[in-house]
């Protein structure tokens, strides 16, 4: 089982990782050019070369996949190893909501916004239900080679990812503007951490999940290379399967008083 | 725009671009090599910097603020650069496809962007070298101090680290899967070479704990530039909390950094001795407990803080265990000398010193993990002699034992000449043992970890003099290993395909190998073994 035919016959040489590897230079150096430097044009110059290294490279590589490569179906396994790891980064900042929740359990009631709106992870999370449904469907669409289905259902994972995001941040606007921010308590900055961070890998779904509507639509992708769907689909899981224990935390136990043992 | 390049093309006389855009192991593992071997200089003409200014009280050479600035860069860059990336990014790289009979890793364009991801953090590094943007905050990056201005420029600290977690996760991923998908016919779990083995056990340390030092580090940036709470007890936050999330990655670590130097030193050893490796099964099984216990010890970092006495007693018994898993393996490896023809040669001495270094290391370890004692101990030089012991001597001289042995696969020749190889083990043995065993009694005598300056007393100043001495004369042990590192390469005789005479899988293939390393991929046998050296 473990032998498994590899077609590098050739030393092979490829500029995309040097130009995502160069983007996320850039990337850090603009936020110490922002923050540290306090050189806004600098930071700008950064940001815009991390844009164009990153996308762009990213494009190449995708391409250069789909047009040269073989696709030798280790994707799945290695996004496991890959969600495993996130699943460390998430349990930071669980830790520091609940650490802070239970040491803080005299005041914490004090910390929680009236503007709370208990309804919105619910709608939230039936959004994102949907999604993970719907890019179940063009996963097996594209393992059927039916890639006009394909690209359907692909959209309407990318526009319910997108109509989340949205959703969000208006949330965020209302709570923010009501004097609940990152910076008000703990509550507050495990809220924005919590859920900032979900977001930040809804987003990375999401342009995965461009780049592979852009290899359907351009007719690059057919029923031999369909690992690097599946392996997004297993990713937008693990994005749903998250949210549930975001949700949770940073809205229900978060803010329902008699969890949060106030008075 | 992949192009293929005819095999022909000798190893080294590949051009600059098929450098730059490579996804070829052999050449990420080298550049790795090389990257960390150039930091190890660095890191290690900063720990000269701090000796210099410590030989006598007062202040001679350097403000206090660069002399922070020395202890943080020599930390941070031994650790990361050369601890982390020698071993797992060059070794790991080079040897793990050969050793598994395969043609390349799994996902080779994702190797080419680790290495690039580790070269951005070093760009980092270089860019902390430009007065105003030195890191101060220790390697460890603790707040309240970190957040500190004094404590220097935090964002290239952080973003240090999360480059370098990216290199580490994107690898980590990489081997893993490798190893699980890619191995040669017939090449069981049970057949791997001890240092495939000590590759996934790292590597399983460091998918499961990098995440927590890069969430730990984005807490610090977080707070300092965009006004978050985690560490301001006035708004709910908790200081101890980094120490937590930090450690719960940072001691794993240690044996992320460990366990394949020590599986070097075991792969020299056997092969040296052209023996089987003693207890096989055993210390892979060990290679697991350690990483299982890893996890559950971190708190003994922590004894002198306000952590809940339940915790602190668990993990001290945690600790404890450690010591077996520990101990099979210097078992493992010591008795796999027994009844084998040892052939002394340089590999071999610092293969021997590796192993020999745990024993120092491992047992000024010991009281530091009773936490009575560690109250007296936390702190002090004692603690700096054990864990240079540990990590400085067993990496360092690993990594050298590995160099020499695998030279030949490397670069097609044999090392210059073993009486200037043996000269610069035993120049830096003699080196290591004054530096870090007068650490360890400067630290019985009260002398605290990490100042810039220490009271005149006359233990002390005796103790730090010969710590000076025995700096530069490890630095000329260096100095030596190099030079005759660097005329093997230029002056070299031609090794043959296989000059150790070793049944595994990398040398089944010439030295250097081509580019698409086996012209037929290998199967094994039942009777195969990497030990196995009645067969071969």
């Amino acid at each position: 089982m473990a032998h498994e035919e590899v077609h590098h016959g050739h030393h092979e040489v490829s500029m995309w990782p040097v130009g995502v590897g160069l983007g996320a230079l850039f990337g850090v150096l603009a936020f110490t050019a922002f923050f540290q430097w306090q050189m806004p044009f600098l930071a700008v110059i950064f940001g815009g070369l991390t844009v164009v290294c990153l996308l762009g490279g990213l494009a190449g590589w995708v391409n250069e996949f789909f047009t040269t490569g073989h696709d030798e179906k280790h994707g799945k396994i290695a996004i496991v190893f890959f969600v495993a790891s996130e699943v460390i980064v998430f349990g930071t900042m669980f830790a520091a909501f609940w650490r802070a929740w239970v040491f803080n359990s005299h005041e914490w009631a004090n910390w929680v916004p009236q503007e709370m709106n208990l309804l919105m992870p619910v709608i939230l999370t039936l959004i994102l239900w949907a999604s993970s449904g719907a890019i179940v469907l063009a996963e097996r669409a594209i393992e059927h080679g039916n890639v006009g289905a394909y690209n359907k259902w692909l959209l309407i994972t990318i526009v319910l990812g997108t109509l989340f995001v949205i959703l969000h941040v208006m949330e965020w606007i209302h709570l923010w503007e009501s004097g609940f921010t990152l910076s008000s308590n703990m509550y507050g900055t495990a809220f924005y951490m919590l859920t900032g961070f979900h977001t930040s890998h809804v987003l990375v779904g999401l342009i995965a999940m461009l780049y592979l509507l852009w290899i359907g639509l351009s007719g690059k992708i057919d029923e031999t290379k369909t690992t690097a769907v599946v392996a997004t689909g297993f990713y937008w899981h693990f994005v749903d399967v998250v949210w549930m224990f975001v949700a949770t935390n940073a809205y229900f136990v978060g803010s329902i008083p008699a969890l949060a043992g106030g008075h | 725009m992949r192009e293929a390049i005819p095999t022909g093309v000798p190893y080294f006389g590949a051009s600059l671009k098929e450098w730059i855009f490579t996804t070829d192991h052999k050449k990420i593992g080298i550049l790795y090599l090389v990257t960390s071997i150039l930091f190890f200089v660095v890191g290690g003409l900063f720990a000269l910097g701090m000796r210099l200014e410590l030989t006598s009280p007062g202040l001679q050479f350097w403000s206090p603020e660069f002399y922070n600035y020395l202890l943080t860069g020599h930390g941070a860059i031994m650790l990361l650069w050369w601890a982390i990336g020698a071993p797992t990014g060059g070794f790991g790289n080079f040897l793990l496809p050969l050793m598994i009979g395969a043609r390349d890793v799994a996902f080779p364009r994702l190797n080419a962007l680790s290495w690039w991801a580790y070269f951005g953090a070093s760009v980092l590094v270089l860019i902390t070298l430009i007065p105003g943007n030195h890191i101060k905050m220790m390697w460890t990056g603790y707040p309240p101090y970190a957040l500190n201005n004094d404590a220097g420029n935090l964002a290239l600290y952080v973003f240090i680290i999360h480059l370098l977690g990216v290199s580490s996760i994107a690898g980590a991923v990489n081997f893993l899967t490798t190893v699980i998908r890619m191995r040669a016919k017939g090449l069981s779990y049970w057949k791997l070479p001890i240092f495939v083995h000590s590759i996934i056990t790292a590597n399983v340390i460091q998918i499961l704990g990098v995440p927590s030092l890069a969430g730990a580090v984005t807490m610090d940036l977080f707070d300092k530039y965009l006004g978050t709470a985690f560490f301001d007890p006035a708004r709910g936050g908790d200081p101890l909390l980094y120490q937590h999330v930090f450690w719960f990655y940072s001691h794993p670590a240690v044996y992320v950094m460990l366990l394949p130097p020590v599986a070097i030193a075991g792969e020299v050893i056997s092969a040296m001795a052209k023996n089987r490796f003693f207890g096989y099964k055993a210390y892979v099984i060990a290679q697991w407990g350690v990483v299982v216990l890893g996890f559950i010890v971190w708190t003994h970092h922590m004894f002198v803080t306000a952590t809940a006495d339940w915790l602190k007693i668990i993990q001290s018994i945690t600790t404890m265990m450690i010591t077996v898993p520990v101990g099979i393996i210097v078992l493992a490896s010591t008795l796999t000398l027994f009844k084998g023809a040892l052939k002394f040669n340089t590999a071999t001495w610092f293969a021997l010193g590796t192993i020999f270094m745990i024993l120092p290391g491992g047992l000024t370890g010991i009281p530091n993990g009773m936490l009575g004692i560690d109250y007296g101990l936390s702190d002090s030089y004692w603690i700096a002699g054990h864990f240079h012991f540990v990590l400085a001597m067993i990496i360092t001289f690993g990594i050298f034992a590995g160099l020499y042995y695998w030279f030949p696969k490397f670069t097609g020749r044999l090392a210059y000449s073993d009486g200037l190889g043996s000269l610069g083990f035993f120049v830096m043995f003699m080196g290591a043992m004054l530096i870090f065993g007068m650490q360890l009694i400067a630290g019985l005598h009260g002398m605290p970890r990490r100042y810039v300056d220490y009271p005149p007393i006359p233990e002390l100043i005796t103790a730090h003099h010969w710590m000076t001495v025995g700096a530069f004369i490890f630095a000329l042990g260096v100095l030596i290993t190099f030079i005759n590192l660097i005329l093997g390469m230029v002056k070299g005789e031609k090794a043959d395909a296989n000059p150790w005479g070793s049944p595994s899988l990398e040398w089944w293939t010439a030295s250097p190998p081509a580019p698409h390393n086996f012209d037929k991929l290998p199967e094994v046998d039942e009777e195969w073994h990497p030990y196995n050296y009645k067969k071969a």
